[in-house]
């Protein structure tokens, strides 16, 4: 019997698993709109400040609406698959793990990035004042860097909680504290940016701190993906 | 060829089944027999590979007789669970075919997948292009499972209660397809509680509690 190499699985999961993200777009939309409720809401509430505390405001109301409209994402990264078995019976096909891990964490960045790069832009509109000297585009490879970590840890950690009982109370327990690294780093290299108007030799330190979160959230993802699905060994 | 040796599996002190060997051969068919909570089911999930095992091993060959066991034999099997699908509810049923399909590696033109629907009465445009599975009845989404069962092109199927839902054109269908798949040297185990579909198949008999096959 011959089965697709790896590379294909992975494209047909990830082809897949966009075809139903689209076929429900209240998944799409509901993380975009909470980021915008929460800008408006912080905009609403702070009302006028220092151009100094603005920038920081800024990155802070980003990183944050960014973070936990991501959490609405991956609260529901499975869910597709966990309607009518679909997950189970994905364990019984010869599927890659790597390819399937892959597929769903492209997918998530992808979902990721469809809610930040919004969030970056409308922030930067209503905080416009205090970023009229500085290009926002800096802080875009940040925001990509920090979705990358948050979205492999995402989906690492779902999959733990997939099976787990008491999942409601797991998935914050364990994803808060190990988001900590990535967020803390996006932070310090986006405010630096934006104060500086340049990537200075600090927020390269915390720039390159946020790429090896990437690099061993990833590579954790793959290695052990396959040890918390399959259950068959 | 399947063998299964000495598989024994519990939940805790609670023994389901223990010891149980069975060969299924190219052209057979055993049904897997058992009172309600004797563990049919968690047997059949544990030989489609989602549960391990506690004691036992599972072998899949090639051939009629054992040999070298293949790598990975989820490549020769598909399973059909029990109250469930697998299918992706808010997709249409070409594209859930087309998946299930494509991951077998099985490049399955438009054309195939209308004459496997056509067979389940699912070849409307409307139903097989524009319905979410969703919207599906009950009997609907059982007879589109058994589309992918037929569109996989595996020889060991493994279902469990396979006519759950299906009308009486259904369970005829079930029966030709089930037919014609042990003709062409396929294999299958089956669970099921409606014996009807079976007659006239060459049907061996699976006690779980015993572990004795009849015929």
């Amino acid at each position: 019997m011959k089965t697709p190499n790896a590379f294909a699985q992975f494209r047909i999961l990830l082809a897949n698993g966009i075809k139903s993200e689209l076929s429900d777009l209240e998944r799409l939309i509901s993380p975009l709109l909470f980021a915008l409720t929460i800008l408006i809401l912080f905009a609403f509430a702070v009302g006028e400040v220092e151009p100094d505390m603005r920038i920081k405001l800024f990155v802070a109301e980003v990183f944050l609406t960014t973070f936990l409209a991501l959490q609405i994402s991956f609260s529901r990264v499975f869910e597709p698959a966990r309607t009518d078995k679909v997950f189970d019976l994905l364990r019984t096909y010869p599927v890659s793990y790597n390819a399937w891990f892959l597929a769903k964490y492209v997918l998530v960045v992808m979902l990721g990035l469809s809610v930040a790069l919004p969030t970056i832009f409308i922030g930067a509109i209503m905080n416009g004042k205090a970023l009229a000297n500085v290009s926002i585009w800096g802080i875009i490879p940040v925001t990509v860097l920090a979705v990358a970590g948050l979205s492999a840890l995402g989906v690492l950690l779902a999959a733990i909680t997939m099976k787990a009982q008491s999942r409601q109370i797991l998935y914050p327990l364990l994803y808060f504290p190990m988001t900590a690294p990535v967020l803390l780093s996006a932070i310090q290299v986006s405010v630096t940016y934006l104060e500086k108007g340049i990537f200075n030799s600090d927020s390269k330190a915390w720039f390159l701190l946020l790429a090896s979160f990437d690099v061993i959230y990833v590579t954790l993802g793959v290695l052990l993906f396959s040890e918390l699905v399959d259950d068959s060994q | 060829m399947l063998k299964i040796r000495e598989l024994t599996f519990g939940f805790r002190s609670r023994r389901l089944f223990e010891k149980i060997s069975v060969e299924l051969r190219p052209g057979e068919l055993v049904h897997i027999a058992g009172p309600n909570g004797a563990g049919k089911s968690t047997f059949m999930s544990i030989i489609a590979g989602i549960l391990a095992p506690q004691k036992g091993t599972i072998e899949f060959f090639p051939g009629a007789e054992a040999g070298t066991p293949v790598d990975d034999r989820r490549k020769y099997l598909e399973y059909l669970p029990a109250e469930a699908n697998g299918m992706y509810t808010k997709m249409s049923a070409v594209e859930n075919l087309k998946f299930w399909s494509n991951l077998r590696g099985r490049d399955v033109s438009g054309r195939v997948i209308f004459e496997a629907l056509e067979v389940w009465g699912l070849n409307h445009p409307v139903i097989r292009d524009q319905l979410a599975i969703d919207k599906f009845s009950t009997g609907m989404k059982r007879r589109l499972a058994l589309a992918r069962l037929q569109l996989s092109g595996v020889p060991c199927w493994l279902l469990d209660e396979p006519i759950y839902g299906l009308d009486t054109k259904g369970l005829e269908a079930f029966h030709n397809i089930l037919k014609s798949h042990l003709n062409a040297k396929g294999m299958c185990l089956v669970v099921s509680h409606d014996l009807k579909p079976l007659e006239g198949l060459p049907t061996q008999t699976l006690d779980l509690a015993t572990g004795r096959i009849s015929k």
